[in-house]
C-alpha cells in the first residue's frame, strides 16, 4: 500500500486518541516507499507501542522508529533570572 | 533568591513511576518550590493521579501544579485533584497560592489555559455556537488568570500555565498548529500584573525561551523541551518584568 496524505492524517489521529497510545508529539514523515516516526515520549514501553500500532495501519510499509525516550536525569545548571 | 523548579507534560501512568525520583529527591537541595505544567497524566484517571501523587509527592518542597488538556481526557478531572491534593499536591485553576521562601512571599497564579491563537491570526468569539463555546472558554480562563494574578498580595508573581501565552516558546512547532497551543489572551492577562515569570507547557516540539510583549519572561518547561528531570530558574526577590523600553526594536 501507499501512504497518503489520508492515511498519514490517519496515523497522526490513532497516535492522539487510541487510548492506548494517547501520544501528540508524533511526527510522521512519509517517503517514496517508507515512513519514518520521529519525536519523543516517556518510555520504551510507549516506543514499541506507537510502531507497534503503526505497522498495523500500514501492514506492507517499511516502518523505522527514530522515537527517543525523553532523559529524566537532573539538571546540572541553572538560569539566573535577574 | 526564590528557587524554582519546574517541569511540565510528565505524562505518568505505571511504567514511568520512578524514572523521576531520582533526580526529585535531589529537590530540597536547589529549589525551594516544583512548579508542574500541566499533562500530569495521560489520559487523566484516578489510577495515573496515583502514579504522579506517588512520583511527586512528599519531596521535601511544595509541589504545585495546573492540569494539562491530557489530564480531562476522561473527564474524571475532579477525581485527578482529590488525588493529587491528597498527596499535599496543590492544584491551581484560577487560584492562586502564595509560599513564604526566606521572608520572600512567592505568588503563584494558574489556570489550564487554552488555545485560540496569537494576535492577528486568532480565532475569534463569532458565529456558530461551537466557534463561540470555544473562543469563550479561552477568554474566561485567561480573565481568571489575570483576576487571579492582580489580587495576589506578595513579592514575586508567577504565572503558570499548561497552554502558552506567546509564540516565541512555540517555534519548532508546524505554524498551522499554534492556535491548538495558546493563545494571545494569556500573555495579556500576565502583562496584567506586575509578573515575573511565565512558565508552561503543552508545546513538545517548541522553544525553551521567549517573553509577552510587556516584558514577562516566558519559558517553556514541557519535559520533550528540557530534557532533564526539571528546570531550576532563580528569582531575584524583587523580580519584575524586563522594562518595556528594551523591547522597542524586538522581533
Amino acid at each position: 500500500m501507499t501512504v497518503d496524505e489520508y492515511t498519514e492524517a490517519e496515523i497522526q489521529r490513532v497516535l492522539t486518541e487510541d487510548v492506548d497510545i494517547a501520544e501528540q508529539g508524533i511526527t510522521v514523515v512519509r517517503r517514496e516507499h517508507a515512513l519514518i516516526l520521529c519525536g519523543e515520549v516517556e518510555s520504551e514501553h510507549r516506543r514499541d507501542e506507537v510502531v507497534r500500532r503503526v505497522r498495523e495501519l500500514v501492514p506492507g510499509v517499511p516502518v523505522t522508529c527514530d522515537i527517543g525516550i525523553i532523559r529524566a536525569q537532573a539538571p546540572s545548571e541553572v538560569e539566573e533570572l535577574s | 533568591m526564590i528557587r524554582i523548579a519546574a517541569v511540565g507534560d510528565v505524562h505518568v501512568d505505571k511504567d514511568v513511576v520512578g524514572r523521576y525520583r531520582p533526580a526529585l529527591e535531589q529537590l530540597p537541595d536547589v529549589a525551594d518550590v516544583l512548579l508542574l505544567a500541566g499533562d500530569l497524566t495521560r489520559h487523566g484517571t484516578a489510577e495515573e493521579a496515583k502514579c504522579v501523587a506517588s512520583e511527586f509527592g512528599d519531596l521535601g518542597v511544595p509541589v504545585v501544579t495546573v492540569l494539562g488538556n491530557h489530564d480531562h481526557q476522561c473527564n474524571q478531572a475532579p477525581q485527578v485533584v482529590e488525588v493529587l491534593e491528597g498527596a499535599g499536591i496543590t492544584v491551581l485553576e484560577g487560584t492562586s497560592t502564595v509560599l513564604t521562601i526566606g521572608g520572600t512571599r512567592l505568588g503563584v497564579a494558574g489556570v489550564k489555559g487554552f488555545g485560540g491563537g496569537f494576535a492577528g491570526r486568532c480565532a475569534s468569539n463569532f458565529g456558530e455556537p461551537e466557534m463561540k463555546a470555544f473562543v469563550g472558554h479561552t477568554e474566561a480562563i485567561a480573565e481568571r488568570l489575570g483576576a487571579a494574578l492582580r489580587s495576589l498580595d506578595c513579592d514575586v508573581r508567577v504565572a503558570l500555565t499548561h497552554y502558552a501565552p506567546v509564540p516565541d516558546t512555540l517555534v519548532g512547532e508546524p505554524l498551522e498548529i499554534y492556535p491548538f497551543l495558546g493563545c494571545y489572551q494569556l500573555g495579556q492577562a500576565i502583562d496584567s500584573a506586575p509578573t515575573a515569570l511565565a512558565l508552561h507547557g503543552h508545546a513538545h516540539a517548541g522553544t525553551e525561551r521567549g517573553m509577552t510583549p510587556g516584558g514577562v519572561r516566558v519559558r517553556n518547561v514541557a519535559h520533550p523541551v528540557i530534557k532533564q528531570a526539571y528546570n531550576v530558574y532563580h528569582l531575584a526577590a524583587d523580580s519584575h518584568p524586563v522594562d518595556a523600553s528594551v523591547l522597542v526594536g524586538r522581533h
